[in-house]
């Protein structure tokens, strides 16, 4: 049967939680041998990418983008980490940052499949619909 | 002038003032594969069964109804314009199951199974909104069938009665006129208290347009919704809308009213959920249904009940059509939707043919419910004719193979003919049940038996106009009363004689 990627990231993670830094060393080594043999190196960054998906997950690491009108201060960004944090649940937050003009002003939070969208653009939308009504 | 401004300025100002920004935490998706009316999405982790999603298109936003939840993706079919969605636009969950806008408004209009009005008469207000799928009313709501529905056909309401809350199959080849009696049964519901609702799947629109027109002549418009997912509408608007017009109809039994509701036809619907299961890689089965096509139909003809006077006492009365393919009727579909109505009316070829119209065959077709949906005065008259109807039939082929014959065999052949000839009835002709009542009264008492068997229906036809004229009284008794008086039976019997008495071509 074929393995597919996500069985790889699974078994990866499972060979290398609780290691030291040198027996992780050996495992991706032996891993890296082994996608070899099975003919699968080609889809390694996808198996990276599920192991990260999966690490993070395990860890409490919830990546979060945070897009703003006019880029953030650094109050802010730890409010926002809190809140993050607070809502899913997380311990640690990584928070990128995009800077987009269009949405005007306000932020809008995304995690995951969650968003949050406090941006000017789409409250001011709700009033135009508001007004219509 | 300058007033009026400022009011208008003052108002704007204070609904700004009142409007409060919030955010909601939504969750998103993304489009990973799209085609044949079916997108898979990644992400959507809280997505819920049949929820509505919102596709954020290129050409403004599409909706579509969450099917199959996987461990990774969700399978979605696609509610209207699939062509504008692409791989990789935004999906939004909106948080609710699929729902339909109902109320007053929508009766007298054409909508699509989402609630869109589609005969140009303007927006529909509808401040509520019922869920689509539903689960059907518990034991302890109910109550037994036990009044009648007049479809105005004679050979329906004397054989195969339907009751208020029954479930009736109506099935027969193409072009055999299945739709022909459920509309009639439509336009003869005018003044009866019952609210209708035609739902055509996967039909043609030319057909849908000409029946709208009917139903708008006759007046029946003005209690009954159509609702269309014609034959060019994508399989997803065919799959969901039996359910919305049963969801409309639950809106009118919630208010303790009579709903008749007619699926044309469920085979179609049949077809079109098969087609949804296939793309959604579902594993199919004999046909190449998907496994789950008898609970398709039961579900959906479940929800037909009557309720009891504690709950109302509202009822759906369903009407499902299905086709056969050259009278097939143990294909898969026919035989899951026998085995779930309350009888059904078989409509054979032959007997369509012949020219006997309505071809409804007296043997096969079956109502479980019975005479417990007539009138006694109808019961009374009524009562044997179903055996007589079918013996018939036999007795006249067996009948073409000798001459001789005992008198016995000979009455009851000659009893036959009449009663096949009073059957026969045009499309778009109800018959009230007290002159039903008077004609079937004519014939069970041998007051026909000396018309001529090709004058039967021009004797009918009199003997109504008569009765309109001369026992107006005798009608309208029946109709109230519903039950025949020894005193009432005398009566009718001479007006029928008085009636006779005028005619020149009876059989001395």
């Amino acid at each position: 049967m074929k393995i597919t990627v996500k069985q790889f990231a699974w078994s990866l993670y499972e060979a290398v939680d609780g290691k030291s830094p040198s027996q992780v060393k050996s495992v991706i080594k032996k891993f890296i041998e082994l996608l070899v043999d099975k003919n699968m190196l080609i889809k390694a960054d996808k198996i990276a990418a599920e192991f990260l998906k999966i690490w993070n997950e395990k860890n409490g690491i919830v990546e979060a983008l945070a897009t703003s009108a006019n880029g953030l201060d650094k109050a802010n960004i730890k409010l926002l980490k809190n809140y993050i944090a607070e809502l899913s649940g997380a311990k640690t937050v990584l928070l990128n940052e995009k800077i987009d003009k269009n949405i005007l002003g306000g932020v809008v939070i995304s995690y995951g499949d969650k968003i949050l969208d406090a941006s000017l653009k789409t409250s001011l939308n709700n009033l135009k619909e508001k007004l219509i009504k | 002038m300058s007033a009026t401004k400022d009011f208008i300025v003052e108002q704007l100002k204070e609904q700004i003032a009142g409007f409060k920004t919030e955010v909601k935490r939504e969750t998103v998706g993304r489009v990973i594969e799209i085609g044949d009316g079916i997108a898979m999405v990644e992400g959507l982790a809280e997505v819920m069964m049949s929820e509505m999603l919102e596709f954020k298109t290129a050409k403004g936003l599409v909706f579509g109804l969450a099917l199959n939840l996987e461990e990774d993706r969700v399978g979605a079919i696609i509610l209207g314009d699939y062509f504008g969605i692409k791989q990789g636009d935004e999906v939004r969950c909106l948080n609710k199951i699929l729902e339909v806008p109902i109320g007053d408004a929508i009766i007298g209009r054409v909508v699509n199974p989402l609630g869109v009005p589609l005969d140009g008469q303007g927006e529909i207000k509808a401040d509520k909104f019922y869920p689509v799928e539903k689960i059907a009313p518990g034991v302890i709501t109910r109550e037994s069938v036990k009044e009648p529905v007049q479809t105005g056909i004679k050979a329906i309401d004397a054989i195969i009665p339907i009751g208020r809350g029954q479930r009736e199959l109506i099935i027969g080849d193409r072009q055999i006129g299945k739709s022909a009696i459920a509309i009639d049964a439509i336009i003869n519901q005018k003044g009866q208290n019952m609210k209708c609702i035609y739902v055509a799947i996967g039909q043609k629109e030319s057909k849908v347009a000409s029946l709208v027109a009917r139903l708008e002549q006759t007046g029946a418009l003005a209690y009954t919704t159509v609702v269309l997912a014609g034959a060019s509408d994508p399989a997803a608007l065919l799959y969901i809308a039996p359910y919305a017009g049963c969801a409309m109809a639950e809106y009118f039994l919630d208010k303790g009213q009579d709903v008749l509701i007619v699926y044309d036809d469920l085979s179609k619907h049949a077809v079109a959920y098969r087609e949804i299961s296939l793309l959604l890689r579902r594993p199919p089965g004999r046909e190449a249904y998907p496994g789950d096509v008898f609970y398709l139909h039961s579900r959906l003809l479940e929800r037909a009940c009557k309720l009891s006077q504690e709950y109302g006492g509202g009822s759906i009365t369903a009407l499902p059509i299905i086709e056969t393919q050259a009278g097939d009727m143990s294909a898969y579909i026919p035989t899951n939707v026998i085995s779930i109505t309350d009888g059904q009316i078989y409509l054979m070829p032959e007997l369509f043919y012949q020219g006997s119209r309505p071809a409804v065959d007296a043997g096969l077709s079956v109502s479980r419910v019975g005479s417990s949906a007539q009138i006694k005065a109808m019961k009374k008259v009524a009562g044997k004719m179903k055996l007589e109807a079918a013996q018939f039939r036999e007795l006249a082929a067996f009948a073409q193979f000798g001459s001789e014959l005992d008198k016995d065999t000979k009455d009851k052949l000659e009893r036959g003919k009449r009663l096949q000839e009073i059957f026969k009835q045009g499309q778009y002709s109800p018959v009230s049940v007290a002159n039903q009542i008077l004609i079937f009264y004519a014939l069970v008492n041998g007051l026909a038996d000396d018309v001529p068997v090709d004058k039967i229906s021009e004797f009918e036809r009199g003997l109504y106009k008569y009765a309109a004229t001369s026992g107006a009284k005798i009608l309208k008794e029946i109709e109230e009363k519903k039950d025949l008086s020894d005193k009432l039976e005398v009566e009718m019997k001479s007006l029928i004689m008085d009636y006779k008495n005028n005619l020149d071509y009876l059989i001395k």
